[in-house]
């Protein structure tokens, strides 16, 4: 990968400046390589890989695993590249490293939908350099030449005499020899184990209660606390009265934190308790009065507001729209989203003299390492951080505040501690993804072609609030999350193109949501095709065609999901269609989502999903992403939003904040294309085309066009 | 009442076993089992039964552990999934392993639990059945269709 694409792998805008990029290590002694590493270990042999004296093979996953079942997979790279049989592979969450971060932003973290699109060659690499000092430690000791040796099920064999050695007994002597700088790696046609679905590892442990989440993690010795936090963004805490809960037995302590206290006991009950009844008070801010009407109102004004920035303006929009035939106009607005993962906030922290460890259900480590340093006054190298299975992600993780929470308890009580957040704190405290708004236009031909089309969005900047000193300094305010799907695809020719975005300021925090910018951007702008679908009299299918008409991998990707979801055929009684597409982090998907709509009762029956994501690994994983990403979009435009009353959110537990349940989940069928294109991420990218499909079919069914969400703010349920 | 009024020993059998758990009998069944009991299996999602992670059964019936006051279950019996099966192989936790149901895992107690009490009423439940029982059960990573299929598949293999 040159440097080039990794800028665009990281999903940041060109003007990046290079962090100092991890080089590979020049070929040197292994075992000098590992030590001091803390992944290191017996039988180490690269950053990520250790191999036994009984031949098991651990791997240390630079990635969560989180449910996207990145774990398995990387197992199966490992076991294919290595030789050696699946089932002796085992991977243990990594500790942050510099092989275990990603780049350029040098960071160890899983966002991005870069489990194996970031990590698969690299992964390939590191084992491949691991089975090239297995060999040569094995032609030393048989006396032959390297290229006289074959690998297979975890020996190196010398055909020609018959003689075998297993991996676990040459360690010793490979964990002396220089790696490799440039290794052979297997071409596509040599791999064995990936490309075939195989069962996740981690899933028996999933239905028996013996997976280890991170708030199940337990201590000797370990207090139990409960934070309760200011509801309103930004307010601090302004005093508490400890006597308040003077009456709960067991209670520890009460901590005070920036915008809250955390409540410290012997059990959680008695800290949830007291968490819940202590006098707190906090102090007011400017935004105490922050309502959803207002929200609304700043959203509408961006649309017209005079900044804005414009990462895209191919050919002349202007042009474009002064010599149409017709122009197509309308604006759509979508609200805050909540994660809501099955897991609260959680982190564990025990500090010993100088060294800390922490657990948390993360998707950061580096700042999970970085938060528990600072605030315990050590160096971050001496903060070891564990990552247990973890109760959900979608981008909620990559904000470490509870750690930093957790190591001020665990410092105040001097002993380990387990912070977990309530659910209603989940709600009300969390980071979301952005309320927006869009104001689209097209210039359409006589022949009802596109020939321009320019967007105008208003909302928050989620790179703001996630990497601040980037999208300040380097990015200079041009946040690439906002455009994202639109601004940084080329595949719909849509003649000239103008995107911009205007920054939104408002007090809520907000983050990335999986498929961050393209979960409001798809359905802004595939939502507005349909509409100039049906000005133009066409099908909204075939208007994709003719966008894509000059791109042969994402009109195989759009056809594959209309013919399988037999799309101009006629379907059952009631039943409508709508079709979407998106392009995002280098996969391709198209969706067709079969609705009906019953007074205000609308039903998805099926949702077929095309994806290209280049090639896969784990073929069941895909699947499973496209069935949750299609069950994970539909809840949140069918169901879900946050809104603002007195600076807060007025959603604070499910009761208030609905998910899809299971009678509403539609029957999902997913088509993988295997393109052999560079790997895209899966993810995510199965999650913003089924909103605009949704939305197609309803339109298709009652002619009603939907250009706000969630559907039950229209009186529509599913 | 209030709290930490009656401390004490609530007497009852978890998983076949007889315990006595020292704790408060306001404290809900879920953090008794939890903090006390040391069974992690049952999850914490809500706090106000709306979620279905923390269920169990007492007495063979499906109850959301973090609305059951540890008082009120002296001398019941109360089964989690870690007892579900003594080998972890009822044929739900089967189902759901040749059925690859989980991605994060953390519902999966409660959804398997549910769906025992499920089959334990009805050998072969419908679409409609299975959608009213669990339908107290969220999944964010939306399971959904694969949990559907993993009940018919244990209905059909038991």
């Amino acid at each position: 990968m040159d440097r080039r694409d990794l800028l665009k792998a990281a999903g940041a805008a060109l003007v990046v400046p290079l962090a100092a990029e991890a080089q590979q290590a020049p070929p040197r002694v292994i075992t000098e390589a590992a030590a001091g590493s803390p992944n290191g270990g017996p039988g180490q042999l690269t950053a990520f890989l250790r191999i036994g004296a009984d031949g098991r093979v651990t791997f240390a996953s630079p990635v969560t695993e989180m449910g996207q079942g990145t774990h398995q997979s990387h197992a199966m790279i490992v076991a294919d590249e290595l030789d050696v049989p699946l089932s002796a592979v085992s991977v243990i969450a990594g500790q942050p490293e510099p092989a275990l971060r990603l780049q350029p932003v040098n960071e160890m973290y899983s966002g991005a939908s870069f489990g194996i699109r970031f990590w698969h060659d690299r992964i390939r690499r590191a084992c491949a350099q691991a089975r090239g000092a297995l060999v040569e430690a094995a032609a030393q000791r048989l006396g032959v030449s390297a290229g006289e040796l074959g690998t297979a099920e975890g020996r190196v064999a010398h055909a020609a005499s018959g003689r075998a050695i297993p991996y676990g007994e040459l360690v010793e002597a490979a964990a002396r020899l220089p790696l490799a700088e440039a290794p052979r790696v297997k071409p596509a046609a040599e791999r064995r184990i990936t490309g075939r679905a195989a069962p996740r590892f981690d899933i028996p442990a999933k239905t028996n209660g013996g997976a280890v989440f991170g708030s199940d993690v337990r201590l000797p010795g370990m207090a139990h606390a409960v934070a309760r936090l200011s509801p309103v963004f930004g307010a601090e805490l302004d005093g508490f009265e400890r006597g308040s809960i003077a009456g709960i037995r067991g209670i520890v302590d009460v901590v005070p934190l920036k915008n809250g206290v955390a409540v410290v006991a012997e059990t959680t009950w008695a800290a949830m308790e007291g968490a819940r009844r202590i006098a707190v008070r906090f102090k007011p801010t400017p935004e105490s009065a922050l309502d959803s009407a207002e929200m609304s109102r700043r959203l509408r004004a961006g649309l017209d507001a005079p900044e804005a920035v414009r990462p895209r303006n191919d050919g002349d929009i202007d042009a474009a729209l002064a010599g149409a035939a017709r122009v197509i106009e309308a604006t759509y607005e979508v609200p805050f989203l909540a994660h809501a993962p099955m897991e609260t906030e959680n982190a564990t922290v025990h500090i010993q003299g100088d060294r800390v460890e922490v657990w948390s259900s993360t998707q950061h480590q580096d700042w999970c390492a970085r938060d528990a340093a600072r605030v315990a006054g050590v160096p971050v190298g001496n903060v070891r951080v564990n990552t247990p299975m973890t109760g959900g992600g979608f981008g909620r993780r990559l904000h470490t505040e509870v750690v930093e929470q957790a190591t001020i308890v665990a410092k105040a009580v001097n002993r380990p501690v387990k912070l977990i957040w309530t659910r209603e704190d989940e709600f009300a405290q969390s980071c979301w993804r952005p309320a927006f708004a869009a104001r689209l236009r097209a210039a359409v031909d006589s022949q009802g072609r596109i020939t321009g089309l320019h967007v105008r969005a208003a909302g928050q900047s989620v790179m703001g609030d996630y990497r601040p000193a980037l999208f300040a300094g380097p990015l200079r305010g041009n946040d690439p999350f906002s455009l994202q799907s639109l601004a940084d695809s080329r595949r719909y020719a849509f003649g000239a193109l103008r995107a911009e975005w205007h920054r939104v300021q408002a007090a809520p925090k907000v983050w990335l949501w999986r498929s961050v910018g393209g979960s409001q951007i798809c359905y802004f702008v595939e939502s507005f095709l349909d509409e100039v679908a049906t000005a133009a009299g066409k099908d909204p299918y075939q208007l994709r065609r003719e966008l894509l008409a000059a791109d042969a991998r994402a009109l195989r990707v759009l056809d594959t999901a209309a013919q399988r979801g037999g799309w101009g055929t006629p379907a059952e009684p009631g039943r409508h269609r709508g079709i979407a597409f998106v392009d995002l982090y280098d996969s391709l998907v198209a969706q067709v989502a079969e609705v009906s709509v019953t007074g205000n009762r609308v039903r998805v029956h099926k949702v077929t999903v095309a994806i290209d994501c280049g090639d896969v690994v784990n073929p069941d994983s895909v699947e499973a992403q496209m069935q949750g990403s299609v069950v994970w979009a539909l809840s949140s435009m069918a169901l879900e939003g946050v809104t603002l009353k007195d600076g807060a959110a007025e959603q604070r537990n499910f009761d208030s904040y609905p998910i899809l349940r299971m009678g509403s989940a539609p029957v999902v069928e997913t088509h993988i294309i295997r393109s052999g294109e560079r790997l895209g991420g899966v993810g995510e990218p199965g999650v913003p085309p089924l909103a605009p499909a949704v939305c197609g079919a309803i339109f298709a069914a009652t002619g009603r066009r939907i250009r706000s969400l969630p559907l039950a703010a229209h009186g529509l349920s599913v | 009442m209030h709290h930490g009024e009656e401390p004490g020993v609530i007497e009852l059998t978890i998983n076949g076993e007889a315990r006595r758990l020292d704790a408060d009998a306001d404290m809900p069944l879920l953090w008794a089992l939890r903090d006390i009991a040391g069974l992690t299996g049952t999850k914490y999602g809500c706090g106000i039964a709306q979620c279905g992670a923390c269920t169990v059964h007492v007495d063979g019936v499906p109850t959301r552990a973090c609305q059951a006051r540890l008082g009120d279950l002296a001398g019941k019996r109360v089964t989690t999934i870690e007892g579900l099966h003594p080998e972890g192989r009822h044929p739900l936790q089967l189902a759901w392993i040749a059925e690859q149901v989980p991605q994060c895992g953390f519902c999966q107690s409660g959804q398997i639990m549910a769906a025992a009490a499920l089959l334990a009423e009805r050998r072969r439940p419908s679409d409609a059945e299975i959608d009213a029982a669990m339908e107290g059960h969220l999944c964010r990573c939306g399971t959904y269709q694969r949990i559907r299929a993993a009940i018919h598949h244990a209905a059909a293999n038991s």
